[in-house]
């Protein structure tokens, strides 16, 4: 049982220092809060709905800014998975688009949508774009070689190769780059609000610093945490059992 | 009985006649199962013993165990009279998996050097021992090569070099060609025969393979699986008498390795 | 992931089909179908850039945001890699901290500016201190995740060698890690200049992020997208030579 509880040591021996460091500082301090006041602050929002709403919008920014994405990426990925010179063609140009920092796309996506879901989604979709993309077309390109001779000596119609084939193989890759784009979109929505978007639940623990509550920022903070953490995990979930399902062998 | 050159020479000398390695009723146990009942013989200097076995009977478990990673659950395995608790640099092994036991990033001549690191032997002086080692199992010209480039057979030389580094009074080989196809495995054979009758080297070779047993072994311990009362693991002994030096052509032709091949054969069919 | 080696005949392919959305977007913004207020022309964009970089302060902005970035990765890997290695090679440290890495993994990096801002104030030493801590979690992570995996047949090596416990831990341990804590500190990179860029946004420090949220304020397209090209080559030219470096000391994985 000891053994069991042994992840719980560290954080919650770092909460309780925390607490007893914090509480005897000044009551009332701008910047900290001890642990037990944000919990406080935290049961406060969840009653009053602001949680949840938040919650909802950054989730939903980051679902809609993932499914843009994944209908994006996810057949572009294919194509170029499966076709090696299509996959060279675009090399350059996906190596100069790749490497401009979403958050650079922040007041772009400001000045065209104003504030707001849509501005959001399209930062997410940029970021969330091109780990899908790369991802999706190294899993059609890895397709084990020796299935696909089997295709050919069976002669199998393009079609059912593709489908009987192709498809199945990639099933289990495309849920790690799902997974993947699920980590990023979180993390991209989260920083939009943080940097721009008054809206979610950035937004809030910012607006919750700025009005000098540091309790409320600091349950933000933690709630944001286990939201990513929550949703992260589910995301493994689905993949491994995927994976299970299909046979891979991760 | 032939006895290899060193072991005649050391019985003329005056040097006493005591066993290098002695295994006094060592007795394994592991994850709640015995592997190993309690098992004694000895093996003297200069000797090639070969331990074979089906799987699971522990000859790896007690070759490691002669080495020092494995503690005995019962007796105990000597050196010179002294207890092995512990790895030393005068026991030499060499793993069955030789790709995992080498260190990727480094050069043949890294990984061989390795050893003579570890002794701390001063850096001006490896070279010249790294490059003699390397000369000694062929593979001089692929001093500067990484392990990835070079077949399963030319990186098991590696690590056999590198053991030969440590200048080792035992040798400890667990299954080395056991990943190698037919062709290496024959040319390695010979090439560690001829290596251990030049170093004076003793050995214990653990395989499966019986033919590889008599072929190499001046003596050959079999042991068998599951032991309990009434079915000790170690189950026979056989000697080699076939003089050295051997050739994969006439001594696998000669009435003895026929005769022992088919009572080993015999032997261990029985045991299934 | 590295991009094939391309042939002569496919890298100008590949530079066509480049070329060719650069015609788009040409055609786009004259032809009027998006409005040049959201997409200004090429030529209006590298106009501005060039203006930015020769006389204005686009070079300057560049720079500060560059040296925050690099500044801020140097002690990230620094702290990562130090502490990687301890928390690495100790089964015991790794069970009791892990759990909390883990958690702490996929928050993001610029949630934790509120909470900086809120202690140091809004400064540019508060930004360099959440680019170092956001960008230090890949290579800590990486770096633990190197030391731990050790392949066991090089430990009983060591032992049968008789190495010393320093002697395996830079002979053996370290080299083993290297890759892993490359590819951290190549996450890294790319955390940092993300947090320098929203730092810069939130906390006014002068630097391209500043610099393109007030430009897209101002309706001044033609310098936000000069901005967004500074941006991308500062990410692309940064991750070139973390690559380049990666190369170089892990040839023997390709040798």
């Amino acid at each position: 049982m000891w053994r069991r509880l042994r992840p719980w040591w560290f954080p919650l021996g770092l909460l309780l220092l925390l607490e007893l460091h914090l509480r005897s500082l000044a009551a009332g301090s701008d910047s900290l809060a001890p642990p037990i006041a944000a919990l406080r602050a935290f049961a406060g929002a969840a009653r009053d709905g602001s949680l949840w709403q938040a919650t909802l919008f950054t989730l939903g920014a980051a679902a809609s800014g993932l499914a843009v994405a994944a209908a994006l990426a996810i057949p572009l990925g294919i194509t170029l998975g499966l076709s090696p010179r299509a996959s060279r063609l675009s090399a350059l140009s996906i190596e100069l688009l790749r490497p401009i920092p979403s958050v650079a796309l922040i007041p772009l996506a400001m000045l065209v949508f104003g504030f707001g879901l849509r501005m959001e989604t399209s930062v997410v979709a940029f970021a969330s774009f091109w780990p899908m993309l790369i991802l999706t077309r190294a899993a059609v390109s890895q397709v084990e070689p020796r299935l696909l001779e089997v295709s050919q000596v069976l002669a199998l119609s393009p079609w059912q190769r593709g489908l009987k084939i192709v498809l199945p193989a990639i099933v289990p890759r495309l849920f790690v780059a799902l997974r993947l784009g699920v980590a990023v979109s979180l993390v991209v929505a989260v920083t939009v609000e943080i940097a721009a978007n008054p809206n979610g639940m950035g937004y809030a623990m910012m607006i919750a610093q700025q009005s000098l509550d540091p309790a409320l920022m600091l349950a933000w903070l933690g709630w944001i945490g286990v939201v990513g953490y929550a949703i992260n995990l589910a995301a493994l979930m689905l993949q491994q059992r995927v994976a299970r399902a299909m046979g891979a062998a991760e | 009985m032939a006895l290899p050159a060193e072991q005649a020479a050391l019985a003329t000398s005056a040097a006493p006649a005591q066993p290098l390695l002695c295994f006094d009723g060592v007795g394994i146990h592991l994850g709640g199962r015995e592997i190993l009942s309690p098992t004694s013989f000895e093996v003297t200097r200069g000797e090639f013993v070969c331990i074979v076995g089906p799987s699971g009977c522990g000859k790896t478990t007690l070759l490691r165990a002669a080495t020092g990673l494995v503690r005995c659950s019962a007796g105990q395995v000597r050196r010179h009279g002294r207890p092995v608790t512990q790895p030393s640099r005068e026991v030499a092994f060499v793993f069955q998996d030789y790709g995992r036991a080498l260190l990727p990033w480094r050069t043949v001549q890294g990984n061989v050097g390795l050893a003579l690191e570890a002794a701390g032997v001063a850096a001006p002086k490896r070279p010249a021992r790294i490059a003699a080692v390397l000369d000694k199992v062929g593979l001089g010209a692929h001093a500067h090569k990484f392990p990835a480039q070079l077949s399963g057979g030319m990186q098991q030389r590696v690590q056999i070099a590198r053991c030969l580094a440590q200048q080792p009074e035992l040798l400890m080989m667990d299954e080395p060609f056991g990943a190698l196809d037919a062709l290496t495995r024959h040319s390695l054979q010979d090439e560690v025969a001829r290596l251990v009758q030049h170093e004076g080297l003793t050995v214990l070779f653990v395989t499966h393979d019986l033919e590889e047993a008599i072929y190499l072994g001046d003596r050959v311990i079999a042991l068998q699986s599951n032991p309990g009362p009434g079915r000790p693991s170690l189950a026979r002994t056989i000697e080699v008498p076939i003089p050295r030096p051997r050739d994969q052509l006439t001594t696998k032709e000669h009435s003895d390795f026929l005769r022992l091949r088919r009572e080993l054969f015999a032997f261990i069919e029985q045991g299934h | 992931m590295k991009p094939a080696r391309l042939s002569p005949l496919d890298a100008l392919g590949s530079v066509a089909v480049t070329l060719a959305l650069v015609a788009l977007w040409w055609a786009a913004s004259h032809g009027g179908w998006i409005s040049r207020v959201f997409l200004p022309t090429p030529e209006a964009t590298f106009a501005s850039l060039r203006e930015g970089l020769d006389g204005g302060e686009l070079a300057q902005f560049a720079q500060a945001t560059t040296w925050r970035m690099v500044e801020g990765w140097l002690l990230a890997s620094l702290l990562g890699v130090a502490l990687g290695a301890l928390i690495g090679v100790s089964a015991r440290a790794r069970a009791y901290l892990q759990p909390t890495l883990e958690f702490v993994r996929p928050l993001p990096a610029s949630a934790l500016l509120p909470l900086a801002i809120s202690i140091f104030g809004l400064s540019p030493n508060m930004v360099l201190a959440v680019v170092a801590f956001g960008a230090m979690w890949p290579v800590l992570l990486g770096t633990i995740h190197g030391f731990a995996a050790v392949e066991p047949r090089l430990l009983e090596v060591s032992r049968c060698l008789q190495l010393s416990r320093i002697d395996f831990i830079l002979k053996i341990g370290l080299p083993n890690a290297l890759p892993d804590i490359l590819a951290g500190m190549r996450l890294s990179l790319t955390v940092a200049l993300i947090v320098a860029v929203v730092g810069e946004m939130i906390a006014s420090q002068p630097g391209l992020g500043q610099a393109i949220l007030l430009a897209a304020r101002a309706f001044r397209a033609s310098e936000l997208f000069a901005g967004i090209v500074l941006l991308g080559l500062i990410g692309l030219a940064s991750n070139a030579l973390l690559g380049l470096a990666e190369h170089k000391l892990l040839k023997w994985q390709s040798p």
